[in-house]
């Protein structure tokens, strides 16, 4: 029973992290897009601001739960949660430390690549559920665009594999070397810019375009429920960084043991800085310029990048 | 009971519950949900039985491919503005037909298939791909025609169905 009792402490560990990150995340987030726009950001509460996390709980745990009177209840009640537990399950793959993972599974890569389809399910639920224009153009946006990078994103995660020979988290950090940087400089390009799309971020977050979609797939959610669908959404942010510091960039190179944990949180917190930066300098794409993005400039990029690894793996 | 027993049971359960919600509710959005618990089940009982590789991959191809394919497509559908969309006629002598029809077929097909002594039972995802895409190449795609062949008597038999 031991192995399940472990399971539950992870579920609960790892919902605490994603609710703690998302509630340092959308303080940072407040910062770094008050430094692009030239104003401070939050600074009221606490010093530069740092207890805003403090006002912004609360406001949310006791704001009302409205459900609209057409909507599917049970449909609408449930769906924040089936789009926050894909986020949670995909960072206990993740490698935290050198051999050691939550969930240290043979098939972790491919794990961390499937699990977000759950999350495109329960968004086009939660769009479904509201019965509104805005919510389902908003939903079918979300999933044309998810299911679309999910290709050039997995095709960017394929190199890895090749050069570590396994599908395993653990095996790859272990396998990485400082050239793969380098090497895997499309690959790592790519993958940060599909993981973007797949979060719905800036600048492609035409599924909840506030100008014209209101919030999109929910736009009729508040309190609680809307503060669980922005916790999967930094909670996606703070994973696919990390999978990134973790796999793309060595994760604690060039140091070991607690100094190698500190360098992965530098790296992961420098990527997701970068995330929230190219959300707050680029204007929305259109919905045909995204996806024809993906498709004549993404996925080739990462077919030619699968060619380059093929031709040195031989040599290796 | 072992957490391994407890879990496989769990997943047992989450199969029943997906394949009657599936077969049994009106609303067709639900019934898609049900469906999804079904696969995700399914999914879950290959992870306890030791074959991680198909777990995912059943994740992958039919909850993150095949169900959302049919959500879009039930979302997209032409509908009124107070309609909730449910099954208009349900053809369940015609759909048992087809299904049962498919599954004999590739038991039966696939069977002296997989008898002879030399089938590895491996989970390593190597074994895997030298099984599929080496001597079981041909029964793989032919269950993968006959699966297709099978969705196309399901749409035969469907045709009309809006109007009735």
């Amino acid at each position: 029973m031991s192995s399940l009792l472990l399971g539950i402490l992870w579920g609960v560990a790892g919902v605490l992290v994603i609710a703690g990150g998302a509630v340092i995340g959308v303080w940072w987030e407040r910062k770094v897009a008050g430094h692009i726009q030239l104003r401070y950001g939050p600074q009221q509460i606490g010093p530069a601001g740092s207890l805003q996390m403090l006002a912004d709980v609360p406001k949310l745990l006791f704001k009302e739960d409205i459900v609209p009177s057409g909507a599917d209840r049970p449909l609408f009640k449930w769906a924040p949660l089936m789009a926050f537990a894909p986020v949670a399950a995909a960072m206990a793959v993740i490698p935290f430390a050198a051999g050691w993972a939550p969930f240290d599974t043979s098939v972790g890569v491919l794990f961390f690549l499937a699990v977000p389809s759950l999350e495109v399910v329960a968004i086009l639920v939660a769009a479904w559920a509201q019965r509104n224009s805005y919510a389902a153009i908003g939903g079918l946006r979300a999933a044309s665009q998810m299911i679309a990078y999910e290709v050039p994103r997995t095709l960017a995660v394929a190199p890895l594999v090749l050069l570590a020979g396994s599908l395993r988290p653990t095996e790859v950090v272990a396998a990485w070397r400082w050239w793969w940087l380098p090497l895997l400089a499309i690959a790592f390009v790519v993958y940060l810019i599909a993981s973007i799309a797949e979060m719905n971020r800036g600048p492609f977050d035409l599924p909840e375009a506030e100008s014209e979609l209101v919030a999109g797939y929910f736009a009729d959610y508040s309190g609680m429920r809307w503060a669980i669908f922005m916790m999967a959404e930094y909670g996606a942010v703070i994973t696919a960084s990390l999978f990134a510091a973790a796999t793309f960039l060595g994760a604690g190179w060039p140091f070991s043991g607690a100094l190698g944990v500190v360098a992965l949180v530098v790296k992961t917190s420098v990527l997701v800085t970068i995330v929230m930066w190219t959300k707050w300098t680029l204007p929305r794409v259109r919905q045909d310029q995204l996806l024809r993005f993906c498709w004549v400039v993404l996925v080739p990029a990462t077919l030619v990048q699968l060619a380059i690894v093929g031709v040195v793996l031989p040599w290796m | 009971m072992s957490a391994q027993t407890a879990g496989l049971g769990v997943a047992i359960a989450l199969v029943a519950l997906g394949a009657v919600g599936a077969v049994l509710l009106r609303e067709v959005m639900r019934v898609l949900i049900s469906l999804g618990v079904f696969l995700f089940g399914v999914a879950a009982v290959y992870a306890y039985l030791g074959y991680p590789f198909l777990a995912v991959a059943q994740v992958f191809v039919y909850v993150g491919g095949v169900l959302v394919l049919m959500v879009f497509a039930v979302m997209t559908a032409r509908r009124d503005r107070s309609e909730r969309p449910a099954f208009v006629s349900r053809h369940d002598v015609g759909s048992a037909a087809i299904a049962a029809g498919t599954g004999a077929m590739l038991f039966l097909g696939l069977r002296p298939l997989f008898q002879d002594a030399g089938f590895a039972r491996s989970s390593a995802v190597s074994d895997l791909a030298q099984e599929l895409l080496g001597p079981r190449l041909l029964a793989f795609e032919a269950g993968g025609v006959l699966l297709l062949a099978a969705l196309i008597a399901v749409a035969a038999a469907l045709r009309g169905g809006e109007d009735r």
